[in-house]
Order: structure tokens, then C-alpha cells, then sequence
């Protein structure tokens, strides 16, 4: 009985306890080495990690109200180890910061919060969960406490999120009063598609769309990710919206699945304008910060589109993706981060010569970026293709036929991305000015984290065992 | 028409009544007020329903609660004593023609689907609560009830990290 208390919810346990170790340092003794601090952290994050690898098992407890199976064991560690690299790389700015232990009290609240919603079987779970892993994440987004730009961040987010809430309950709500139950399989099983039901899940996905920010709830998102710190919105837009689009696959595939017919035109519509408004407002942007969140915006077009493929390889196609997308974005989070820490400065125009004293931070930046942008030898590319194949190739919805005209609007929005990342690169490695950013001393932390995301670029684009593994997890 | 639909009526009317009057004022402190007495009618028909535990809850909560924050940041921010501007003329069409579709909408939804009768028996007495509020097996809550607590807690040191911020140069 304690055993499967202990096994199955290892990975919540896990992070439980290093919350109370980290509230317990935040209690005892007031003054300490904040760089070794961030060290014992650091290791305490990759603890966490490791143990995520080490035997799970599959099962449920609390009256199937919790469930875990490998799948969500992987999808944990993908969560863990964004948390561990983002760690790594504010290594800079938390070492000037007075309130390291609440930074991660809360950041690992949020952590948290997305394992209890992903191996939610129900539907008050997993509304416990989101909310766990929002709330807080509002509080760090006012981690940088003398700024006004980091306060009025976190008013958006929480307004936003606060009303996005509220949708997602109302649909919740009206689930419940038209089937009677929270449970992800007795609601399969009763949903039928109904007027009320259709209008349920409209409310749903509404709220899903604020969280992940996809187009028309996405006006949130740029001045969010402008004010709060780097390190927060590197983890908002990668580790927070990973953790709701697994979740998000889980309950359309679960849950909604004999709607497929209702929510697939819902779906395609909401990805092309994602995709295509998400590149034309990234093609404006000065700001760093802003660039990558428009650019993150139709990065979730894309992952949009191999959702509604609707099947295994639709599923094992969106986790891949977010596993390459964790990689690529927070190579170049990192890179931004790094120089914002040292020198403050966040816009395109400051990176112009950047080569010229960083050359090797230039080539993580600039990996990254072909990576986000799908250029073949990155797994950015197989991620796209995957994606691709899953959504527009003969799925039951379309009626058997190949879904041309998705891939047409892909393709074009591919150019148009690719001509913004290049932008960058450009920027980077061609142009000349008076006064390039001077040689960035880094420090191990951050240039471990590097290591790990070229690596995982790299790795997880050529061999192939990564999409099959997460392929079998699937199935 | 029995007794009890009677009564339904009229706390329903109750409800939309003082639910109108609080949109309607030009004054923002009795519009609050007019919320008041519209949540108390909700717990009135929780009350109908022989819910008495959720009535009870919507009064703490509710009604001394939210309403409570509500006065307290409108003597903050706002003067209250002063009338708002009247709405010009094409908003009050567009709202009401928002509220009419809204009803429409509704109505045509909730006549379209098709409730089951439930079976009569439902236990909502205090102890039955409780019971399940903490049982970690089936039909148990305890899991959502360690959750909210930590969820509890984060917010609180999110909050306390937020309001200590002042003063950062003078140490």
C-alpha cells in the first residue's frame, strides 16, 4: 500500500522534498555564499532529474484520481530537465538577486503543479494542477522587483490567466452537469457531442489557447515575456506551455476523442492563424524578448497542426517536438539571458557584429536559431517534418485525402520564419558597428547548460531512436 | 404550480432582480451592495436544494468574503460617492443586444440537451463531507485537498516576496 504512495508519485514526492529543503535552508542561518547556493541547487535539480529515470511503473491511486505510466515518466524528466537548464542559465542573474530560495520555492511549486496535471485522471485534478502551475509563476514574473516593466508582467499574466481560468471552469462545469462525472474515462464514454458539450469544449479549448498562447488569445504573451526576467520567460514559454500541451494531447485524445469530427476544423483554423499572425508580428520585432515570444507563438501553430493529426504518430510527433523545441528554444533563452545579465542589452540592433568577440556563444545562438527555424541537419527540422506528417497526411477526419492546403500555408510560413531567423543570424555574423557586445565572461553553470541543448539539438535530430522510443511510449 | 415552484420563482426573481439593479445604478458603491443581496438570494436557492453545506459556503465565502474585498478596494481606489458617467446610447443597444443573444444562446442549448433524472439520493450532510474530504481511496478528496495546500503556500511566499520588495537601496 505506502509502496505504490511512494512509487508512483515518486517524481511529485521528489520535488516536495526539495521545496522543503529549500524552505528549511530559507529558515535557518540568513547569510550564505550565494554562488555555492546556486550550486546546491543545481545539484539538488539534477537529483531530481536522475531519479525520474530510475524505475516507474504504471498504476493509479486516490481512486484513479492520480495515474502514472512511462509515457508521463518521460514527459516528467522533458519537464525536469528544461527546469535543471533554465536553472543553469540564470545562474548570472540570480547571483545579484536577494531571494534565490523563493525563486526556486516557487519555480518548483510550478514543476509541481504540471506533474499533478499531467497524471491527473480527472478533471478537478487537473484544474488544480493548471492553477499550481500558474499562480505562482505570476509571482516570478515579478522577480525583478525595482523594475515596473517586470510588475505590470505580472498583472498581465495574472488578469490573463485569472480570466483564461474562468473559461476553462466554465467548460469544466458544464461537462460536469451534462455527463455527471470529472472522470477522464466515464467522460469518454458519455460525451457524445451534444450542442451543450460542443459549447463546453470551445470554452476549453479557449482556455487552453490562453495558456499556450495560440492566436486569437495570444495578446498577452509579448509584453509578458518583454517584462519579466529572462529566466521566467524562458520558462513560460518553454517549460510551461510543454507542460500544457502534453496535457493538452492527453485530454483531446482521452477525452474528447469521439468529438474528433467537432474539434478538428476548431483546431486547424486555430493553427494557421497562430502560424501565420505569430511570423508576421515576429517580423517587426526589435526586441529580443518580444522576437522569441512572436517566434514561440507560431512555433505552437505548428505543433497545433500535428495535434489534430489524431492518432499515435499525432501524439508521438507533438512530444518530440516539444522535446526538440525545450533544446533549441533555451539555447537561445541562454544565449539572450546571458548577455541581458551581463551587459543589459535585448535588442537585434545590440547583437550586430556579436561574432566578433563571442564567437562561440554566436554559433549556440545561431544553432539554435536554425533549429527553430527547421534547417536539415537540426532536429528542428525532423520535428517540423513529423509534425507535418502527422497532421496532413490521410487522417479520418480529412476523409482519407492528404491535406494539400496545410501544407501549403506550412511551407510558406516556414519562408517567412526562416527570413526572420536569418535576420538574426545576419546580424550577428555579417554586419559591422562601432561598438560590438565586448567578450562575455561565462561562467560553468551556464556553459554546461550550452553543451546540453547543442548536444540535444544534435543528438536528438540524427538518431532516429528518440522519435521511435517516444513512439512505442505512445502506443 | 406546487409550493415549491413557487418559491423557486421567486428567489430566482430575487436573484435577477437585485442582479439588474446592481448593473443598473450609477453608483459603484451600491452596486456592490446590490451584488451583496444577489449572492445571499444564490445561497437562498442552495438552500432550496437542501445543499446546506454549499449555502453556508456561499454566505462565508461569497457574501463575506469576496463582496467584502470588493467594498474594501472601491474605498481604496475609487471616490464613491460620485455618480459614474450615464452609458451613451449605442452601447446600452449593443449590450443588450449581447444579452439577448446570450439568453437565446443559452436557452437554445439547455433545451436542446438531454438531462437524466437523478436517481434521488444524494448525501450532502457536513460528516459525509469531511469524511471523503480527507479518504485517499475511492470516492476520496485528499489528494486535490494536499494539492490546494500546496498551491496555499506558494502563493503566500509568491505574495510575501512581492510585498517585501520596498526599500531595496537604503540597507
Amino acid at each position: 500500500m505506502w509502496n505504490d504512495y511512494l512509487q508512483l508519485m515518486k517524481s511529485e514526492w521528489m520535488v516536495i522534498i526539495v521545496i522543503f529543503i529549500l524552505l528549511f535552508l530559507k529558515l535557518g542561518k540568513k547569510e550564505r555564499n550565494t554562488e555555492s547556493l546556486l550550486h546546491f541547487i543545481n545539484v539538488l535539480l539534477f537529483i531530481n532529474l536522475a531519479s525520474g529515470f530510475i524505475y516507474h511503473r504504471d498504476g493509479s491511486l486516490f481512486g484513479d484520481m492520480f495515474h502514472s505510466n512511462s509515457l508521463l515518466a518521460f514527459e516528467k524528466n522533458v519537464l525536469s530537465l528544461g527546469t535543471l537548464i533554465i536553472s543553469m542559465q540564470s545562474f548570472h542573474w540570480l547571483k545579484n538577486h536577494k531571494h534565490i530560495l523563493e525563486f526556486y520555492i516557487l519555480l518548483l511549486s510550478t514543476l509541481l503543479g504540471m506533474f499533478f496535471m499531467l497524471s491527473s485522471n480527472n478533471l478537478l485534478m487537473f484544474y488544480l494542477g493548471l492553477e499550481l502551475s500558474t499562480i505562482p509563476l505570476a509571482a516570478l514574473a515579478n522577480f525583478d522587483l525595482e523594475k515596473r516593466v517586470s510588475s505590470e508582467a505580472a498583472m498581465k499574466l495574472i488578469l490573463s490567466s485569472a480570466f483564461s481560468s474562468g473559461l476553462l471552469l466554465f467548460g469544466i462545469s458544464m461537462l460536469y452537469g451534462s455527463t455527471g462525472t470529472l472522470n477522464y474515462l466515464e467522460l469518454s464514454q458519455q460525451l457524445t457531442g451534444t450542442p451543450l458539450q460542443i459549447l463546453s469544449f470551445v470554452m476549453f479549448a479557449a482556455g487552453f489557447g490562453f495558456k499556450i498562447s495560440a492566436v486569437p488569445f495570444h495578446l498577452w504573451t509579448a509584453d509578458v515575456y518583454e517584462g519579466s526576467p529572462v529566466a521566467v520567460t524562458s520558462y513560460l514559454s518553454v517549460i510551461s506551455k510543454g507542460a500544457i500541451l502534453f496535457v493538452f494531447v492527453s485530454v483531446l485524445y482521452q477525452v474528447f476523442h469521439h468529438m474528433a469530427l467537432a474539434w478538428y476544423n476548431l483546431i486547424f483554423i486555430i493553427s494557421v492563424l497562430t502560424m501565420t499572425i505569430g511570423n508576421l508580428f515576429a517580423l517587426r520585432q526589435q526586441n529580443m524578448k518580444r522576437f522569441l515570444a512572436f517566434s514561440s507563438i507560431s512555433q505552437v501553430g505548428f505543433i497545433l497542426i500535428g495535434i489534430t493529426g489524431q492518432s499515435a504518430a499525432g501524439s508521438a510527433s507533438v512530444i518530440y517536438f516539444v522535446l526538440i523545441y525545450v533544446f533549441s528554444n533555451l539555447g537561445a533563452f541562454g544565449v539572450v539571458s546571458l548577455v541581458s545579465a551581463l551587459t543589459g542589452k535585448e535588442t537585434v540592433n545590440d547583437y550586430k557584429g556579436f561574432y566578433k568577440n563571442n564567437r562561440v556563444l554566436s554559433w549556440v545562438l545561431a544553432i539554435s536559431l536554425f533549429s527553430l527555424a527547421g534547417i536539415p541537419p537540426t532536429a528542428g527540422f525532423f520535428g517540423k517534418f513529423f509534425l507535418l506528417l502527422a497532421g496532413a497526411g490521410t487522417t479520418h477526419q480529412s476523409g482519407g485525402q492528404i491535406n494539400y492546403l496545410l501544407i501549403v500555408i506550412a511551407a510558406l510560413n516556414m519562408v517567412i520564419s526562416l527570413y526572420y531567423y536569418l535576420r538574426i543570424i545576419r546580424a550577428m555574423f555579417m554586419d559591422s558597428t562601432e561598438q560590438p557586445i565586448e567578450k562575455i565572461k561565462s561562467s560553468f553553470s551556464p556553459n554546461l547548460s550550452f553543451i546540453i541543448c547543442i548536444a540535444g539539438i544534435l543528438i536528438t535530430g540524427i538518431a532516429s531512436g528518440a522519435y521511435n522510443y517516444i513512439y512505442s511510449l505512445v502506443k | 404550480m406546487t409550493a415549491s415552484q413557487i418559491i423557486f420563482y421567486l428567489i430566482a426573481a430575487f436573484i435577477l432582480g437585485f442582479g439588474i439593479l446592481s448593473m443598473t445604478t450609477r453608483k459603484i458603491f451600491r452596486s456592490a451592495i446590490w451584488l451583496l443581496f444577489s449572492l445571499i438570494g444564490v445561497s437562498g436557492l442552495y438552500f432550496w436544494l437542501q445543499v446546506e453545506f454549499i449555502a453556508a459556503v456561499q454566505i462565508v465565502v461569497y457574501v463575506g468574503g469576496i463582496v467584502v474585498l470588493i467594498i474594501f478596494s472601491i474605498f481604496l481606489t475609487q471616490q464613491s460617492g460620485i455618480e459614474m458617467p450615464k452609458a451613451p446610447f449605442k452601447r446600452t443597444i449593443a449590450s443588450v443586444l449581447t444579452v439577448l443573444f446570450g439568453f437565446a444562446f443559452t436557452y437554445l442549448l439547455i433545451s436542446k440537451n438531454n438531462f437524466q433524472a437523478g436517481d434521488g439520493k444524494f448525501n450532502a450532510d457536513v460528516s459525509t463531507i469531511g469524511t471523503r474530504m480527507l479518504s485517499a481511496g475511492e470516492q476520496g478528496f485528499a489528494l486535490p485537498f494536499e494539492a490546494v495546500s500546496i498551491l496555499l503556500l506558494a502563493a503566500m511566499i509568491g505574495c510575501i516576496v512581492i510585498a517585501m520588495k520596498s526599500k531595496p537601496e537604503e540597507k
